[in-house]
């Protein structure tokens, strides 16, 4: 009896230790840390709400991007998606001043594109790489001929509009963070608890066996890839509150942060493998790395250099582990 | 001739373990210049170990091994290569989308003055080598273009350009039709002139009696005969490939205890099935409560009819009922509806997924029985899982364990466990102990045993005899894509199913 309890704890330390998020918890401590120490302005509230703020749009997307992965695709084309999904949002709001009809629209617009990504690859049998890259240009190009490369302001005035992109609770919690947490947590919950969640690690752990027993591989992808660009367009709704217009620029280089982010977070490229738990923790890591980098006055090359180098070795210890295994 | 009597490889006393099994028991092979060696055995008598040791696949474990009387040190596929050994498995390891000079010479490509590829060389000397093989092909065409007859050319042609003076061949005319094992013949006998010794592994005793010189019999690892074949004949091989007792290893766990089976309406019917793939005219019948085992040699079309049936494999003409009900060409997921289980040969690649743990990959097909409008009840999940891992003595350290980590007894247990979480009424196990350890092995026939008192239909497609006589019921013999044989376990030899399915 009292053996059996000893186990049992002995079996809780052990599981907390084999989390696979336990790694990047510790390195996520480390950076936090190390910020915390060097620099006077890190740690004080308003860069605390700041980070939140920041990582929020990265995290949204992250959030589809990591099933995309989790079902053994990807989409590059979130950063384009975010310069045209702004341009029906703002055009709505300064025609007919009706948030919910802007914001309908730039959902609208990410589903579409969902929809063309998804075609692309699961019934012309284009690999996702190509088929998004392909669509990643495509995007951008009709961004600056809609725009002539110049930015469409929002003249509406729409407060609330202001607010859902810079707006904080108690001055400190942003609203995006709040937005970032509730699809957080509904999508873990979902990835975790319901069969379609189970169906994507299925398909992207080992497609030929998801087929021979029943799953419809098409459709699984095929959702994976309207639920990304929606979530890209909801990032892109709050990015446009923040900047106050559509901006032909906006998300350029996006697409990359959120890939390495996430790939950060053990989100595997090759499918089935990854948690949204730990696509979190890798977005919190780039998000932290890059502020505490900015406020310790590195300039913004080294700050490029630094960051690539730290996806770099994070995603080599993590594959050492694994050969040790 | 040479001290060494003229042989150019010989092999002593060789021994080769794995985790539970002795592969290769101090078996001596040699192959004299020029000659044609067949090897033959049952599945599990270490003919592919040998030939794998000599490839350089693996190694050793006691033994010594000579090359033209020389003490030759193989560790890797290089040093095989090197010596002048070529093993031409079955699965060819040629790359597709290269041509066929680039295949021959992958190894080597021969070289300008200044390091660059010689393409008008390679090209050249492939053609004489084609040539003297008589293969008229062009150089330059793409390997993946070729019927599978032309790649094994495509490999011996490899072989010549390495000036190799051994060959072995894994089977080479299980996909091959009457006039292509011709062709392949008439090259083995010009090797033979060019002096190159041939090791040649197969399952047909008749090109035993057609091609080679000498036949050696392996059993369990051991060697029972080496012999020419004008000394010999099909019945003494036969007798020295199965010669033991089976018993021992596989009791009858149900001695006539499901012999009413019969009686009852057939759970499974297969009426003229005909598939593009491999089948012809393919009947049978399973009742519930009944194993029935499918034997056939390599390339006999046991996996075909399992994929049929399952519908992973569209069928041209026939039907299949179940229950009376015609089951959807072509639709697995209609197939696992109607209640089948396919347990397929391929437990990595077509089976598991590998990065899931235990507990998931035993609900995989049974998940929606899991769950309310697509919420998983957790709980039930586990405590489902948590018996059949029990009932089945699934070894793992914890439901949570990633099933690659499993061993592949009990990797195929977890497979087992998934369909039969489910309400099924067939199940087909295709090679259901291949790669499975001993101890292993008997688990899981004592499983489909209980599966079958349990009155579901059990469909068991085999190539080892001893699974077959210690699992089956009724005994179905293919060869070729039909059925040949069909033979009520108490009345039958191995003598009998080994003649239908070589016919």
């Amino acid at each position: 009896m009292e053996k059996a309890l000893e186990n049992r704890r002995v079996g809780v330390l052990k599981r907390i230790f084999a989390v696979n998020e336990f790694g990047l918890l510790i390195s996520l401590a480390v950076i936090f840390a190390f910020f915390g120490a060097t620099s006077h302005y890190f740690l004080i509230p308003r860069n605390l709400s700041n980070i939140l703020g920041q990582v929020s749009l990265p995290l949204i997307a992250g959030v589809g991007l990591s099933l995309l992965l989790i079902c053994g695709e990807v989409d590059i084309s979130i950063g384009s998606l975010q310069a045209v999904a702004a341009l029906p949002l703002v055009h709505a709001l300064n025609g007919t001043h009706s948030l919910a009809l802007g914001v309908f629209l730039a959902l609208a617009t990410g589903a579409a594109v969902g929809i063309i990504n998804g075609l692309l690859v699961t019934r012309l049998k284009i690999p996702s790489l190509i088929a998004t890259l392909g669509m990643y240009y495509a995007l951008r190009g009709a961004v600056y001929l809609i725009t002539g490369k110049v930015a469409v302001a929002d003249r509406s005035g729409s407060e609330l509009f202001f607010l859902i992109g810079n707006g904080k609770v108690f001055r400190f919690f942003p609203y995006s963070a709040i937005l970032m947490f509730v699809i957080l947590f509904v999508f873990m919950y979902i990835l975790k608890n319901t069969t379609y969640g189970r169906r994507l690690y299925a398909v992207g752990g080992n497609a030929d066996v998801a087929r021979s027993i029943g799953i419809d591989v098409v459709k699984i992808k095929f959702s994976a890839f309207v639920i990304c660009s929606v979530l890209s367009s909801v990032s892109a709704v709050l990015l446009a509150s923040r900047l106050g217009s559509a901006n032909h620029l906006a998300g350029t280089g996006f697409e990359f942060q959120v890939v390495a982010a996430v790939v950060l977070g053990g989100v595997s490229l090759s499918g089935g493998v990854g948690t949204l738990l730990g696509a979190f923790i890798g977005v919190l890591i780039l998000g932290i790395i890059q502020n505490g980098l900015g406020m310790l006055n590195v300039n913004t090359m080294w700050q490029l250099v630094i960051t690539g180098g730290i996806i770099i070795m994070s995603v080599a210890i993590d594959e050492l582990k694994k050969r040790r295994g | 001739m040479n001290e060494n009597g003229g042989y150019v490889l010989q092999v002593r006393e060789i021994v080769k373990e794995f985790p539970g099994v002795r592969a290769l028991d101090g078996v001596r092979f040699d192959l004299a210049r020029g000659e044609v060696h067949a090897l033959v055995g049952e599945n599990g008598a270490g003919k592919s170990t040998l030939i794998k040791i000599l490839a350089g696949v693996y190694a050793k474990d006691e033994g010594e091994i000579l090359f033209e009387g020389k003490p030759a040190v193989i560790t890797s596929p290089t040093d095989s290569l090197r010596l002048g050994i070529k093993v031409v498995f079955q699965e060819l390891a040629l790359i597709p989308n290269m041509t066929v000079a680039e295949n021959v010479f992958l190894e080597s490509f021969p070289l300008k003055k200044n390091k660059a590829i010689d393409w008008v060389r390679m090209n050249e000397r492939t053609t004489d080598i084609l040539l003297s093989i008589g293969l008229p092909i062009s150089p330059r065409s793409k390997v993946g273009g070729l019927t599978v007859s032309q790649q094994q050319m495509v490999e011996i042609a490899r072989a010549l350009s390495h000036e190799a003076k051994v060959v072995v061949m894994d089977e080479p005319t299980s996909a091959l039709s009457p006039n292509e094992i011709k062709f392949l013949f008439n090259v083995m006998n010009k090797l033979k002139k060019l002096g190159i010794g041939i090791v040649y592994v197969t399952h047909k005793l008749e090109e035993v009696f057609e091609i080679s010189d000498r036949v050696t019999v392996l059993r369990d690892g051991r060697l029972i005969s080496t012999k020419p074949v004008g000394e010999t004949g099909t019945d003494e091989v036969v007798r020295d490939m199965v010669g033991r007792s089976i018993t021992t290893l596989f009791p009858r766990t149900h001695p006539g205890s499901r012999t009413h089976a019969a009686a009852n309406a057939p759970v499974l019917q297969v009426e003229n099935l005909s598939t593009e793939k491999k089948l012809r005219d393919v009947s049978l019948s399973v009742h519930a409560g009944e194993v029935v085992g499918v034997f056939g040699l390599l390339g006999a079309g046991r996996s075909e009819l399992a994929k049929a049936i399952f519908g992973l494999d569209r069928i041209n003409r026939g039907r299949i009922l179940i229950e009376g009900r015609e089951l959807r060409s072509g639709s697995p997921s209609h197939s696992v509806k109607m209640g089948i289980g396919l347990l397929t040969e391929n437990r990595k690649e077509e089976g598991l997924v590998l990065q899931m743990s235990v507990s998931q990959n035993i609900t995989l097909t049974s998940i929606r029985e899991l769950a309310t409008l697509g919420l998983i009840n957790r709980k039930m999940e586990t405590e489902r899982s948590r018996e059949f891992v029990e009932r089945f003595s699934i070894k793992t350290p914890s439901l949570r364990q990633k099933v690659m980590f499993l061993s592949g007894g009990n990797q195929q247990k977890v497979l087992l466990a998934r369909w039969l979480m489910k309400s099924l009424r067939l199940i087909i196990l295709d090679e259901p102990t291949r790669g499975i350890d001993v101890g292993a092995k008997a688990e899981i026939h004592k499983l489909i045993d209980e599966l079958a008192k349990e009155g579901l239909a059990v469909l068991v497609m085999t190539s080892e005899m001893p699974e077959l006589l210690g699992v089956s019921d009724r005994i179905l013999v293919m060869s070729k894509g039909s059925v040949t044989g069909e033979f009520p376990r108490e009345q039958t030899t191995q003598e009998d199913i080994l003649a239908a399915a070589i016919l």
